[in-house]
């Protein structure tokens, strides 16, 4: 561009970002803490009750064993399924518009899926990792609209992220846990369970044993229970999935809604959507970790031993 | 002595995020390290190395989330 045409944007750019400074510095001296820090008086305006937060989810309605993040957890619900249903209710070859946005997010889903597991065995995980990873990241970028922890009832916020609520996570660690043990069976049959119980270097050393070769026994032997040992530590790790899954999710989103809600106390404009934005993309990142770790173990599952 | 519980609290939760953050950081920051020397052997690679290395961050990252959990519960709930 020109010089008076690039000297003209560069000086647009400059005021903005001086009036945005200018923002952040304003509202972090008129808040409370800001001003307690400098001796100012703090500004009505810019007062934020200060965070509070438990990690069990709250009942708005006192009559009703309904708490806030099953209300979210059903708006998510709604609003995919009013998504999906909409962009294919006039489905064409040649799609356009909404139906070409859906197509895109299940297509790449496909691809991400196949990739690891084949074909034959992409089918299989597709629905559930698919759904896992739609329901997370519906989760949690609904719950950066506004009115979520700001809309109160009875006391208590109305509605807040359902990824921060223990249950919830772990209803989908336990979803995952069952559908890959059922695939590892429903892949190899019973001898999935050779995973779990390694006799083959026990027997061995036990037949050397009996066929009178006892010294390569006795070495075989501790080999043998080694890999029993191995083998019994495997349950233990399969059983342990469901906690690391669950903690993963849910210490997560709940670090980031703590930080949110302490960067609105501290600085109440400007600064929050940064905040927002790193938890829009941490929101889309543990979807995609949770599907995909649950893809990996269940390829693992799959496998057939050499 | 209820301010010495409350001390202990707090004390415990700043050593709990602040001790539980080293590993995970240091098991991170070598990850990076064999992705970025995967990359720089191979850029054509860079799908499956990215991948992985994200599937590689969340297994580490998971562990300073654990200790992030404790601080929080004896913060918040304790």
């Amino acid at each position: 561009m020109s010089t008076k045409n690039r000297s003209s944007l560069f000086l647009k750019i400059a005021v903005l970002a001086a009036g945005l400074l200018a923002m952040i510095v304003v509202s972090f001296l008129g808040s409370e803490v800001g001003s307690g820090i400098f001796g100012l008086t703090p500004v009505s305006i810019l007062k934020v009750e200060a965070p509070k937060y438990h990690p069990a989810p709250e009942r708005p309605f006192p009559s009703l064993p309904i708490t806030n993040t099953m209300i979210t957890a059903w708006i998510s619900i709604m609003v995919l399924f009013l998504l999906f249903f909409i962009g294919t209710r006039t489905m064409k070859l040649v799609p356009s518009g909404l139906q070409n946005l859906l197509e895109l997010i299940v297509e790449s889903a496909a691809n991400f899926i196949e990739d690891p597991a084949g074909k034959k065995h992409g089918r299989w995980f597709f629905p559930i990792c698919t759904t896992i990873f739609l329901f997370v990241v519906a989760n949690a970028w609904v719950s950066l609209l506004p009115g979520f922890e700001t809309i109160h009832v009875n006391g208590e916020p109305l509605l807040r992220s359902a990824n921060t609520d223990l249950n919830i996570p772990a209803a989908l660690a336990v979803v995952s846990f069952i559908f890959i043990e059922y695939w590892g069976f429903k892949a190899r049959g019973v001898s999935y369970l050779t995973t779990f119980f390694h006799v083959g270097p026990l027997w061995s050393a036990l037949r050397l044993i009996g066929a009178g070769k006892i010294k390569a026994g006795a070495g075989g032997l501790l080999n043998g229970f080694v890999a029993l040992f191995a083998g019994l530590l495997e349950i233990l790790s399969h059983l342990i999935r469901m906690v690391s899954f669950t903690f993963r999710l849910f210490g997560n989103m709940t670090a980031g809604m703590i930080l949110v809600m302490i960067m609105i106390f501290l600085v109440p404009w400007v600064l929050p959507s940064l905040f927002y934005g790193m938890e829009a993309f941490f929101g889309f990142i543990q979807a995609m970790i949770f599907a995909g770790l649950t893809l990996g173990f269940a390829c693992a599952a799959v496998m057939e031993e050499e | 002595m209820e301010v010495w519980t409350v001390v202990a609290k707090l004390i415990g939760a700043g050593l709990a995020i602040g001790l539980g953050a080293i590993g995970p950081g240091v098991g991170i920051g070598i990850l990076g390290m064999g992705a970025m020397n995967a990359l720089g052997r191979n850029p054509e690679a860079r799908g499956p190395i990215m991948t992985n290395m994200i599937l590689g961050i969340a297994f580490a990252e998971a562990v300073a989330i654990y200790a992030l959990v404790i601080a929080i519960l004896l913060i918040f709930v304790a």
